[in-house]
């Protein structure tokens, strides 16, 4: 990938993880959403779907236990102190999900999308793969590491534990 | 009004689900496409809409509206896509399939509304 296309998606990135934080969490009000330079240290899960197709690679959103649970307290309008670990897996895949799906409208296509997989970043792997662009977004004082991946082998998602 | 929301993640189902409700369905929901059509068959009600999702485990939201069209009964169904895929050429096969609408995550609560009103399934101007 040149690196005028890794310009453009970078752009694009920065575009939709804004949309989807604001129609899908914020619901077009309330917290205060930008992106910044943090470098993202100390996330602590990891959502991604794998592309494959046109374009091979994955979409990661990486963040910390806090975080996560304030995302699934949004997304099932629970208190964050209530939600349970499947509630904080099914609702941060979620958010990898819809992050993948408006990342890979922009990238080569047909692609096809796999089923989000979450578990914590100290065991999660891709290999093969290269950073093309990454966004952190800060919401409700948490980072959100957005990364988009290329490369890997394909034909599945190839995300492995240590 | 019957509708039923078939998708894998139980966050969105919720978030469907709370929509419908206060529109005045009566939800049903479905993990994916083959629960779905399972859940459908043998309770021998027919909703009135689907919203439905692309990605899931199982039976995709694609085959689940291939399937349910062959099944003369669930013709009058409505059936909405409501998917992360926003590709042109997925788009166009969901609608030959037999899919009605098309919505992209993520959406917005108007968003959805204001198809429900085109498709006649609630009254205009709900949404504002």
């Amino acid at each position: 990938m040149t690196n005028d296309v890794s310009t453009a998606v970078e752009v694009d990135l920065d575009m939709i993880a804004e949309q989807v934080w604001s129609a899908f969490l914020n619901g077009g009000e309330e917290e205060t959403l930008f992106a910044d330079t943090d470098s993202g240290a100390g996330v602590e899960l990891a959502a991604s779907v794998a592309m494959v197709g046109a374009y091979e690679g994955h979409l990661v959103v990486s963040c910390s236990h806090k975080a996560s649970r304030d995302v699934a307290s949004v997304l099932f309008a629970m208190e964050p102190d209530e939600v349970t670990p499947d509630d904080v897996g099914d609702a941060l895949g979620e958010l990898a999900n819809v992050l993948g799906g408006n990342v890979k409208s922009v990238l080569p296509s047909p692609s096809q999308l796999s089923l989000p997989r979450v578990s914590a970043t100290a065991h999660e792997r891709w290999p093969g793969t290269v950073e093309v662009c990454r966004t952190v977004v800060r919401w409700r004082d948490e980072p959100y590491v957005v990364t988009l991946l290329s490369g890997g082998p394909g034909g599945s998602h190839n995300a492995q534990e240590a | 009004m019957l509708g039923i929301v078939i998708d894998d993640s139980r966050a969105m189902r919720k978030i469907l689900r709370g929509l419908l409700a206060d529109l005045g369905f009566e939800v049903l929901e479905a993990g994916n496409g083959r629960e779905a059509l399972d859940l459908l068959q043998s309770t021998g009600r027919v909703p009135d809409l689907a919203l439905v999702d692309w990605n899931m485990p199982v039976m995709t939201g694609l085959e689940f509206v291939i399937d349910v069209r062959k099944i003369a009964e669930m013709r009058q169904m409505t059936l909405m896509m409501v998917t992360t895929e926003s590709e042109h050429g997925q788009i166009v096969r969901a609608l030959a399939a037999g899919a009605h609408e098309y919505v992209i995550k993520p959406f917005t609560r108007d968003g959805i509304i204001d198809k429900l009103a085109l498709l006649g399934l609630v009254p205009v101007g709900v949404s504002s």
